[in-house]
This record gives structure tokens, sequence and C-alpha cells, in this order.
């Protein structure tokens, strides 16, 4: 019981929690370097930093694709870093992931490819295809439902991607340049969809290069700059706030 | 019902191309293996009835020449004794004519049969076929006619049993060898299958999928393969079954037993065609299973 203990964190507000993280690939030179972070459940932010700064690679560790070389990751009070194998599913379902190249099944049709979390999980069949359908709707794809991903464009990838990630309501979203192949009124509308599942008290992290989308929604900043990683209030902006 | 849809593509990896023919290949084997054992055990059954309850008790001919009223004196005591018995049903002394008939195919010319000192030949039907009774009638034979020479079949019929049981464990061993050769294969493909789908199984794990998930997907996918294939082995075994009928009945009849295999056996095929689509199923799950916890 003691062990269970302690992989329990007692602060329930923290959602996310980095300790002294560092990753390095394959033995080579650090991409991230001690990080350190605490983020209250219910937040929102950008991550920001130059290509190849390591935006995809912190994201990895926080959707369990990689273990930090060093220090731990802490999701929604669990010690993810320490836990055992058959304990990650359990916590890959309360996070949703939109994939900078997709990641979506060719050979599945645009519906199956959003089922895919809800399948996984065992929701019944109904309960999958009206949520799928209305999700699908939102993002105006309800013409593509049986389009398989090789005869859809760049952005309607995207947004099935993105719908894929929210379609389980998960806890914590993180989001690799969801908005980088969509021209501007779908960027508004997908950022609309972002910020409604944070409503619903889903945290919330988007990496992105885009200034202007940054600078528009007025959301706090996570920085990564020279391996490490900061804070930012959010970008002084011409007025516009979520 | 459970519903055969998966997470996977639908072909074009190793499984799906190998695993169709080798269970198609492997199903026919197997049922004419089966069959095999099936005739044999019809064709013994069939001469095992023939002979049971019954021995045959040989008087040796004393001489060639003018002894005919003592041979009947010792044929007569022996049939007396044998009729004295409880156990014995009937007792038939076979005619000279039969006895030639027997023996015409090996001696030829029946004309030159009369010289030769043939034995008297008697069928003798039990109703009773332990060894206590059939020893016991060994003695009472003897003690009137002491070189008469009593012959069960059981001799005869322990060599067959011998041959028939040989031949059981010759089945079982290629049963034993298919079936290996089956799953070996099964695990191979498997493992190249994942190794083709490596995307999709980590997609499937980041969206939070279970092993157990990953590894039904790939079983559905084998079992279903592997239905198309033992179908189309099913077919080609009972096609085979039926030609093979149809040849042994143009062969002269009283050479083989009719051969009727019955219910049974025609309802067994279509089961061990299921049996192995349902044994590749099982080798495929456990082959993923095993393959993703050896992953980190
Ligand atoms: N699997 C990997 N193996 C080795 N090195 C890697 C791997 N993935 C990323 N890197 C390296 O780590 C560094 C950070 O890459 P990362 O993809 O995290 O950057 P990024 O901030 O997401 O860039 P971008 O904005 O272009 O997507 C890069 O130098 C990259 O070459
Ligand atoms: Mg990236």
């Amino acid at each position: 019981m003691q062990i269970s203990k302690s992989s329990e964190s007692t602060d329930q507000t923290s959602a996310l929690e980095l300790d002294n993280v560092s990753l390095s690939y394959d033995g080579g030179p650090n991409v991230l370097t001690n990080l350190n972070l605490s983020l209250p459940s219910g937040s929102f932010h950008f991550l920001t930093g130059a290509s190849g700064a390591g935006k995809t690679s912190l994201l990895k560790l926080l959707y369990l694709a990689q273990r930090p070389t060093q220090g731990s990751v802490r999701l929604f009070g669990t010690n993810v870093t320490a836990a055992a194998r058959s304990a990650l599913p359990a916590i890959r379902r309360k996070v949703g992931v939109v994939f900078q190249d997709f990641r979506l099944l060719d050979h599945l049709s645009a519906f199956d490819n959003v089922a895919l979390p809800l399948r996984v999980a065992n929701a019944p069949e109904p309960e999958i295809k009206s949520n799928v359908s209305e999700l699908l709707s939102w993002v105006g794809l309800d013409e593509y439902m049986d389009a398989k991903p090789e005869t859809l464009s760049g952005g309607q990838k995207q947004r099935v991607a993105i719908a894929r990630a929210v379609v389980n309501r998960p806890r914590l979203i993180l989001a690799d340049e969801p908005t980088g192949n969509v021209d501007d009124t779908i960027a508004m509308r997908l950022m609309q969809l972002f910020m409604e599942m944070n409503k619903l008290g889903s945290n919330v992290i988007i990496a992105t290069h885009n200034e202007h989308l940054v600078a528009k929604f007025g959301f706090n900043r996570l920085a990564l700059e020279n391996h490490r990683l900061s804070e930012l209030p959010p970008l002084a902006a011409n007025g516009a706030q979520a | 019902m459970i519903s055969l849809r998966t997470d996977l593509p639908l072909g074009g990896d190793s499984a799906s191309r190998f695993i169709p023919w080798l269970m198609a290949i492997m199903v026919f084997l197997g049922i004419l293996s089966v069959s095999g054992v099936a005739v044999f055990d019809t064709i013994l059954s069939g001469w095992s009835r023939a002979v049971t309850g019954t021995l045959t008790v040989q008087i040796p001919a004393l001489s060639a020449i003018n002894e005919d009223s003592a041979n009947q004196a010792r044929t007569d005591r022996a049939v007396a004794a044998l009729e004295s018995l409880p156990s014995v049903r009937s007792v038939k002394v076979l005619k000279n004519t039969e006895i030639e008939a027997l023996l015409a195919p090996w001696l030829g010319d029946a004309a030159a049969i009369g010289d030769l000192p043939i034995p008297v030949l008697i069928d003798v039907s039990l109703s009773d076929e332990s060894t206590a009774i059939i020893e016991g009638l060994r003695t009472a034979v003897t003690t009137v006619v002491p070189d008469a020479i009593i012959d069960d079949h059981r001799r005869w019929f322990e060599h067959l049993i011998d041959l028939t049981e040989g031949f059981r464990l010759l089945t079982i061993g290629i049963a034993l060898i298919v079936t290996t050769a089956l799953a070996l294969t099964v695990v191979y493909a498997t493992r190249a299958s994942m190794a083709e789908f490596r995307e999709v199984i980590s997609v499937l794990h980041l969206i939070g999928a279970r092993d157990i998930y990953v590894a039904t997907q790939f079983a559905k996918r084998t079992l279903s393969a592997a239905l198309k294939g033992s179908a189309g082995g099913l077919l080609a075994g009972v096609f085979t079954q039926i030609a093979i009928g149809l040849l042994a009945s143009n062969v002269e009849s009283g050479f083989l037993p009719d051969i009727d295999l019955g219910f049974g056996f025609w309802i067994s095929l279509p089961l061990v065609s299921l049996a192995a689509a349902v044994l590749a199923m099982i080798t495929a799950y456990i082959t993923v299973l095993s393959t993703l916890r050896s992953m980190v």
C-alpha cells in the first residue's frame, strides 16, 4: 500500500507535473533539459519554440510515447514514468493527441478513425455512432464520413485527427500544430472546439509556430528555448481574448 | 454474434496471404489421415465380426492312403467332444469340396487334391469366447484326438490389432506434426504481419488500446483467413474421399468389405476443419500478446 500511495499525488489540483525532466535520443545530446512544470486542472497553454526546439518531444513524453531519460512525469496524480506497462492504457485514454503528422489509419474511413478511441475503450456501438457523427459534423466533415484518409486534403485529415483526439472527452488534450494546414476560418472553428473542451474541464496544450494564433487568443505560453522550458504570460495582443 | 470487423487492413500482409493456403493444406492432410483411420477401423471391425465367436479345429490326416475309417473315427470323437461342451453353439465339419475350394487357388488342379493328406476342418461357433472356455475346449478335444490343432484366430487377429495400433500411432504422429507445423507457421506469419502493421499497432496503443485489444484484432483476422482456407481444404478433402470411395466400389466386390463410414465420420470432418481454424486463431492471439509484452 505504501507504494501505491506514493504514486498518487496528494495535490489533486495538479493535472500535469514535470519533475526535473530531461530527454535525449539514443544517448545523443539533450533535447530537453531539466524541465519543471506544474499545471492545474483546466489550464490552456500554447507551447511555442522554434522548429527543432523539442515541442513534439515534450508532447511525446506527455502522451507516453517516450520515457524521459531523467526525472519524472506525473499525469492526474500518477507517476507515469514509474508506472507498469499494464497501467498505461488507462492513462492514455485520458489523453487525446493530435499528432503533427496526423497518424490516421489509412485503411479506415474518417468515421472509423474517429471511432477508434471509443472502440478501444469498448464503448457501445450506438453511442459511438452518435458521438462520432456529431463531432464530424462539427468539424465540417459530415460529407466525408466514409472517405479514406488518402482521399482527404491535408486540412480535412487534420480535422479528422482533431475529432479523434477529442471524441472520448479526454482530461488532457495535446495538439501538435493543429491549425497548420487549415485556413483562418477553420482554424478559428477548431480553436473554438478546443476551448469548448477546455470549458468542460480538459487541460489543453497546443504546440504551434503560429504567432498570429498565439497573439489572437490570449492564453499562457510554455516556451521552449535552448532545451529549457519557461512559462510566459499571454502574448500582448491586439485586444482579442478567448 | 461476434463481429469479425477489425481495425487492421483486410489483406496484403504475410498472414493474410499465407494462412488460407496453409490451412487448406493442413485441413486436407488432416482429413486424409482421419479417413485413413476410419476406413481401416471399418475394415477391421468387419473382419473381426466375421471371426469372433468362431474357431477352427484341425484334425490332421493320419496318412494319405486307406486310413479313411480311422480318420472318420477321429473326426467323430472330436465332434462329440465339442458338442458336449455347453458354450459351443454349433459344430460344422467342412466338406471335402469346400476344403478343395479353399485350397484351389494355391494348389491349382482339384483332381490332385484327393491324393493329399488333407486335414479335416471343423468350424465351431461359440457363445462364449473367454480364454478359460477356449482352454477347456482345447483340453476336451486333445484328450480324444491328441494331435488336433485348435486355431482360435487369435494369433492372426492379434497381429492385425498390432497393425491397427501401429497405424493409429502413425496417424496421431502425422496429426501432431501437422498441428505443430500449423502453429509454427501461424506464429511466423503473425510476427511478420505485426512488423508490417507496426504503425497501426503503435497508434492503437497511443489511443489507449490494451494488448488484449490488439491481440483480439489479429485473432479475428486470423480466424477469418483460416476459415476461408479450411473450408477449401474441407471441400478438397471430401471430394477426394468421395472419389476414392467410387474407385473402391469399382474393385471386385468381396475383396474389400462394404465401407460405410457413418454419420459420425462425416460430421467429424467439418469439426476438424473448424478446430484447425480455432487453433490458428488462438495461436495468433498468444503470439501477439507475447510479442507485445516483450516490447517495451
Ligand atoms: N526519434 C528521434 N530520434 C532522434 N532524434 C530525434 C527524434 N525525434 C526528434 N529528434 C530530435 O530532437 C530535436 C527536437 O525535435 P522535435 O521534433 O521535438 O522538435 P519540434 O519542436 O517539434 O520541431 P517542429 O516545430 O519542426 O515540429 C530535433 O533536433 C530532432 O532532430
Ligand atoms: Mg514538432
